[in-house]
């Protein structure tokens, strides 16, 4: 005999699954493509697609947060040690208004480029679980590292990862 | 009809449950929520003020944070 309520709670249970997803460590996969425009440049977009070849560093911040203070000089510092031709490091910009990361990136000016996500599409796509968070994605697509927060001490491991990924043989294009 | 009910309650309350787990505030979703005027304290310096003006007023002392009861005595 089928019962209603059984199908019911089954049901509730799969929405409040669906809902909990959100935060899946996605290292090995893929990495989810995604088309954004270039904050303060929106007829500019950016396709991570077009980043195919090379070690590409994301990385999430808002204006709110605090660690991305201290994060912004040091990634200016290791992108401008690594190659250009090898590596790109992307910001991708979270906050719902652009007034906050506009002055933020004037107080901490850098010369990779940011993103804007005001949705957080792209964040959920790649399971964010805290504010700011760091992917790294090899020469072939795949995110290989998820750093979640950041203190200055995580420069250090950031690094080593990346020139291995940057050293590491691969697929042609 | 008693058991209609019975099973539209039920209903209702996994509803409601469902409805907990869906409004989780993602971590990309907290700017409001970092703002410095909705912090639990957001000056600490001018709640300071106020605590000792009122341990005066009220001939009390210990009332947030230290040892007493607020009897005055200490």
């Amino acid at each position: 005999m089928r019962k209603p309520w059984f199908q019911v709670v089954a049901f509730q249970l799969l929405l409040t699954a669906s809902a909990s997803a959100i935060g899946i460590d996605i290292t090995g996969n893929p990495a989810p493509q995604f088309d954004l425009p270039v904050f303060g440049a929106e007829q500019r977009h950016i396709a991570l697609t077009s980043l195919r070849g090379k070690v590409v560093m994301l990385d999430f911040w808002a204006s709110w947060c605090g660690p991305c203070r201290q994060s912004f000089p040091l990634y200016e510092q290791l992108r401008s040690e690594l190659p250009a031709q090898d590596f790109t490091l992307l910001a991708i910009n979270l906050d719902e208004v652009s007034a906050g990361p506009a002055a933020f990136l004037e107080e901490h000016p850098v010369s990779y480029t940011s993103l804007a996500d005001p949705e957080g599409d792209v964040a959920k796509a790649f399971g964010l679980i805290g504010m700011p968070s760091a992917f790294l994605i090899d020469r072939d697509g795949i995110v290989r590292k998820r750093h979640t927060g950041f203190k200055p001490a995580d420069i250090e491991s950031l690094r080593s990862e990346i020139r291995d990924l940057i050293t590491e043989p691969h697929n042609a294009p | 009809m008693h058991r209609d009910v019975r099973f539209l309650a039920g209903l209702a309350l996994l509803a409601l449950l469902c409805g907990c787990a869906t409004t989780a505030v993602q971590p990309w979703e907290r700017g409001r929520l970092a703002r410095w005027d909705m912090r639990w304290d957001p000056d600490p310096l001018q709640s300071a003020m106020g605590n000792h003006t009122h341990f005066s007023k009220e001939g009390s002392s210990g009332e947030i944070g230290a040892a007493g009861g607020g009897c005055g005595c200490n």
